[in-house]
């Protein structure tokens, strides 16, 4: 088993250098460049789905309202929800389907609502600076259904008092849910890869806590959502091709990641 | 009436000339006379030989008088019946009465069965007993279980619990055995509950050449009457199971009534539901859903409310025994890949739950996720390599995993655990499971309930969209039972989500039952859910990929349901009688109080191989709190098998704990129940068998009489020809059929020359 998981960790590294040294060659090429990736990406990409048929597939969700989309107020014109996308989903699907027995579309975006009737469809969501995360009625019953009836959500890429809106609006989702530290002992962090000490982790934006809301509150039962405070698992995805990020980071994240999903496919 | 018409005719009984014989008894002047009627003959035919008239007729009046001359002749040689007739006083008459409750039935003319035998042969000073009582020495006996002797109308009390009639018969022809027996006479309504066959019975008394005469008393078929009839439920139940039951109803005189059919646990109501009755004599099966919540021996009882005018409400009624246990029963849960499907089918069994399902998931090549395990050994070398290990399982779930995954010895282990260890098996649909996963031309493809050919796959990527329905057969199962009515569920499934395959099968086997089906985009049918027994067990072929959208679908309310219970059933239904390593079994769930019930038990050892040399002790405790313990022995024919008889005393609940030991180290263990009451078989098919009380009249030459048609009895009686008897010889010229004869032949010869002109 153990000799698997090391197996496993090296395969990443490799999937990660090859990942790397491609996106090395287009930079070099001139295509690269801190931001302007993410710049490249249309605005109708954004509409992203993918239609299921069996396979596993990263769902990103969706927030705020579609004028904003249309006004652009946003940071580089990019909405927060839409961070590291696509190429951090990518990334991460080749990882996953590389390292697993997991059968996961590729280089296939999903972007769906937390009201939109599909996103049931794919019980493990992800989303991305859940600090600027808004939501009206509809898609805040679609979410409370989502997580009660078996979903699971990844919410990551905040920092600082972003922990509060997140809190909030799990409030209103969840009224008697309460976000409860998670330690190394968690099976999360051993549902794939072994990760037996959470303190070595280098935060992306400071000292990392995990964080997750339990079926009931009960630490005994089902994890329904986990919390990346402090980091941005999704930036180590995306640039773990780019050489911008230390492979050893990168690699971590991937661990992370792959043990979010097969937990969430287990339990 | 037929009785009466025939001695009109013939004088005597239709016994007498069944058992007599025939002879004439000629004197000299019947030679002479014959010569006579000879000549007569001759000048008949001489003087009809030629004449006018036309040939036709003079051959018809020639015939007629030749008739004639003839039935003269015939009575001038003294036909006569020779028969033995019992000598008055000299020779016994068993009298069988039905002592059984069956009897207190009152369909006699709007009185009980019971009247008519108390008036008829409560004393030897009237009715059939006093007509008998001047022929013969009479001795009554009084029976339900078995004969006992009667002296007085008071014996009779009409309250066993069953009616043997073999047995009776048996006990009395030996209780008379030595004696001059002119035949034995049985009242009964016909009604035989014994569970042995009559025919032995019969036997001996044809070989005696001992006449049985029977009466029967009562209606072939109630007026008015509702009978709950057979229920078949299964003896060993999981705690929680919900159970589907076939409830067997008829009825007579209540036509198109609606009906309410209730199920009650110990008391408690568990299941109630509206029934329109079937017509009438045509037994109906009504399909009851139902669930097991409390442990133990638990006595159901189907029943439907007494409806105005019933003759018998005791039949309203059927009671069945079902050993609820509240144990841990484990599957092991084989995945070949992450998927939803695995979580979900997990996720459907709560925490606490009598199932247990141990997992082993493979998340990457040669590396497994164990869940439910009871410690760090369980599984720890991935699926089980010895039998001991896998058959320690209950049952085996098969998720999307090539079969090139498993060990050709591992393959061989999964279809002996189907066929011999009795466990049942499920494969789940997936992109490596079925014949896309390999396993055609595999041990496993033998025992699965579908047809699988490697040349005959779905192609890679090919997903197919179908919507799920039970078929008929799938509909008498509770597993797919999601709403409280039949019509209920059905719409239930028919507002299911639609849900996809990746498995093609190549048809289903003989003897298999498809329990789901699924209709594709292009209206094309496909088995979804198949099931076979197999050996001593079962297997399951569940083809969709995801069921688990009946659970996270944007269209399943978070409260519903429909996804839990499916698997919960599921689940249920494929641990469902597997054996043990001891498994006991009894003949019957119900003894009367006072008999032995017959104990079985199967011991095997942990690999299921029958043991022959094992030491089974059964410690009974009895309702009173007494403990005995029984050894059992095996029973030196077959393997495994070990046999005993287990006494009662008191009426209650028995509990038989058995314990297989094999040179000092244990075996097994079981614990069964069983109770010692009175059975109610009285009640049900109550009416008079007729059938039954005429094959035994048939059977040893005795006859059947209906009540109320038996004024001949005591004269045929006589004619038995056993025991002391003397020879009776009666004419049968003066026979008024004789007279009748002659009387119409001459009619007919006057009629006939009138219609032609001769006369």
């Amino acid at each position: 088993m153990l000799s698997a998981t090391r197996s496993a960790a090296l395969t990443i590294l490799i999937a990660a250098s090859g990942l790397s040294a491609v996106a090395l060659e287009r930079f070099e090429q001139g295509e690269g460049g801190f931001g302007r990736e993410r710049r490249r990406v249309s605005p109708l990409g954004y509409d992203a789905t993918t239609a299921y048929d069996g396979r596993f597939s990263f769902v990103r969700i969706r927030y705020g309202a579609a004028s904003q989309l249309a006004q652009g107020r946003f940071f580089r014109g990019e909405p927060p929800w839409a961070h590291d996308f696509p190429r951090a989903e990518f990334n991460f699907l080749k990882i996953l389907n590389e390292l697993t027995f997991l059968r996961t579309f590729l280089d296939q975006g999903n972007i769906r609502t937390l009201d939109d009737p599909e996103l049931s469809m794919f019980p493990i969501a992800y989303m991305s600076e859940p600090g600027f995360w808004t939501m009206d009625e509809a898609e805040m019953e679609g979410l409370r259904a989502y997580l009660q009836k078996g979903g699971f959500v990844i919410f990551d890429d905040f920092r600082e008092d972003h922990m509060y809106n997140l809190t909030a609006q799990m409030r209103r989702v969840l009224p008697d849910a309460s976000w409860q530290r998670l330690d190394a002992s968690h099976p999360i962090f051993h549902s794939f890869f072994e990760i037996n000490s959470l303190d070595d982790v280098e935060g992306y934006y400071g000292v990392v806590e995990w964080h997750g809301i339990f079926e009931d509150n009960d630490p005994g039962k089902r994890l329904l959502a986990v919390a990346n405070y402090n980091h941005d698992l999704g930036e180590m995805w995306e640039f773990s091709d780019t050489g911008y990020v230390p492979v050893d980071l990168s690699n971590e994240a991937y661990k992370f990641g792959v043990n979010y999903v097969l937990y969430a496919m287990t339990h | 009436m037929f009785d009466a018409i025939f001695r009109f005719f013939f004088e005597l009984s239709p016994v007498v000339f069944s058992q007599g014989e025939y002879r004439f008894a000629p004197t000299t002047g019947s030679y002479v006379a014959a010569a006579l009627v000879g000549a007569g003959a001759a000048l008949t035919i001489y003087a009809y030989r030629s004449g006018r008239g036309r040939t036709r007729d003079r051959v018809a009046l020639a015939g007629i008088r030749l008739a004639i001359l003839a039935v003269i002749l015939i009575c001038l040689f003294r036909p006569l019946l020779v028969v033995r007739a019992a000598s008055p006083q000299q020779n016994f008459i068993g009298v069988l009465l039905d002592d059984s409750r069956s009897m207190q039935i009152a369909d006699v003319d709007g009185q009980p069965r019971a009247n008519y035998v108390k008036s008829e042969f409560g004393d030897q000073t009237r009715g059939i007993l006093q007509a008998l009582s001047n022929r013969f020495t009479v001795r009554t006996f009084r029976f339900s279980n078995a004969a006992t002797r009667t002296t007085q109308e008071s014996d009779l009390t009409f309250a066993g619990s069953q009616s043997r009639l073999g047995a009776a018969l048996s006990g009395v022809r030996q209780e008379l055995a030595g004696l001059p027996v002119a035949g034995l006479v049985m009242v009964s309504d016909g009604a035989d509950t014994a569970d042995t066959a009559l025919g032995e019975a019969l036997l001996a008394l044809k070989a005696e050449t001992l006449p049985v005469f029977t009466i029967g008393v009562g209606q072939a078929t109630l007026s008015k009457d509702i009978q709950v009839g057979r229920v078949a439920t299964p003896k060993t139940a999981l705690k929680g199971t919900t159970l589907m039951v076939d409830v067997v109803l008829s009825q007579s005189g209540f036509d198109g009534q609606k009906v309410t059919l209730d199920v009650e646990d110990e008391g408690t109501l568990v299941s109630t539901q509206e029934v329109s009755l079937p017509d009438a004599g045509v037994p109906a099966s009504i399909p009851v859903r139902f669930t097991v919540n409390e442990a133990g021996p638990r006595v159901l009882r189907f029943r439907v409310s007494p409806q105005e005018g019933e003759l018998v409400a005791e039949n309203n009624a059927r009671e069945a025994l079902i050993d609820v246990r509240d144990r841990k029963e484990k599957i092991l849960y084989f995945e070949g890949e992450p998927r939803f499907e695995y979580k979900f089918i997990r996720r459907a069994i709560p925490d606490g739950d009598n199932i247990i399902v141990t997992s082993l998931i493979r998340t990457a090549d040669n590396k497994y996720l164990r869940q439910g395990v009871d410690g760090p050994d369980e599984l720890v070398a991935g699926f089980p390599k010895t039998r001991e290990e896998l058959f320690s399982y209950r049952a085996l779930i098969i998720g999307s995993l090539e079969a090139a995954a498993l060990t050709g010895d591992q393959l061989r282990m999964i279809a002996e655990f189907v066929d011999k260890r009795g466990g049942g098996l499920l494969m789940l649909g997936g992109p490596r499971a079925l014949a896309e996963g390999g396993y055609a031309g595999t041990p496993v493809a033998d025992v699965l309930p579908v047809l699988l050919d490697r040349g005959n796959v779905q192609a890679k990527g090919v997903v197919s969209r179908l919507n799920v329905k039970p078929t008929r057969a799938g509909m008498a199962t509770a597993v797919t039972q999601l709403a409280a009515t039949e019509a209920a569920s059905m719409e239930k499934w028919n507002s299911l989500p639609v849900i996809t395959t990746v498995n093609r099968i190549s048809g289903v086997k003989p003897g298999a039952t498809v329990l789901l089906t699924g209709t594709d985009e292009n209206r094309a049918e496909q088995p979804m859910l198949v099931h076979q027994r197999y050996g001593r067990g079962k297997t399951f072929a569940f083809l969709p990929q995801d069921s688990w959208m009946w659970q996270m679908h944007h269209s399943i309310a978070v409260d519903d349901l429909t996804h839990e219970n499916f698997w919960r059933q599921m689940l249920r239904w494929l641990v469902d009688g597997v054996p043990d390593q001891v498994e006991p079994t009894f003949a019957t769930e119900r003894v009367e109080p006072g008999e032995a019930a017959q104990l079985v038990a199967n011991v095997v050892d942990p690999s299921f191989v029958e043991l022959n040399d094992a030491s089974v002790l059964v410690t009974v405790t009895g309702p009173d709190g007494t403990v005995i313990d029984v050894p059992m022995s095996w029973d030196g024919e077959n393997p495994g098998e070990y046999a005993a008889a287990i006494p009662t005393k008191a009426p209650g609940w028995y509990e038989a704990r058995l314990d297989a030991t094999r040179g000092g180290k244990v075996v097994g263990s079981a614990v069964t129940h069983f109770r010692a009451a009175p059975g109610d078989a009285e009640y049900f098919d109550a009416t008079m068998h007729a059938g039954t009380l005429r094959r035994i009249a048939d059977e040893t030459g005795g006859r059947f009489y209906e009540a109320g048609d038996t004024n001949s009895l005591a004269e045929d009686l006589r004619y038995t020809g056993r025991g002391v008897t003397t020879v009776e010889e009666h004419d049968l010229w003066h026979m008024p059929i004789v007279l009748m004869l002659l009387v119409g032949l001459l009619c007919a010869e006057w009629g006939y020359r009138r219609a032609v002109g001769y006369a």
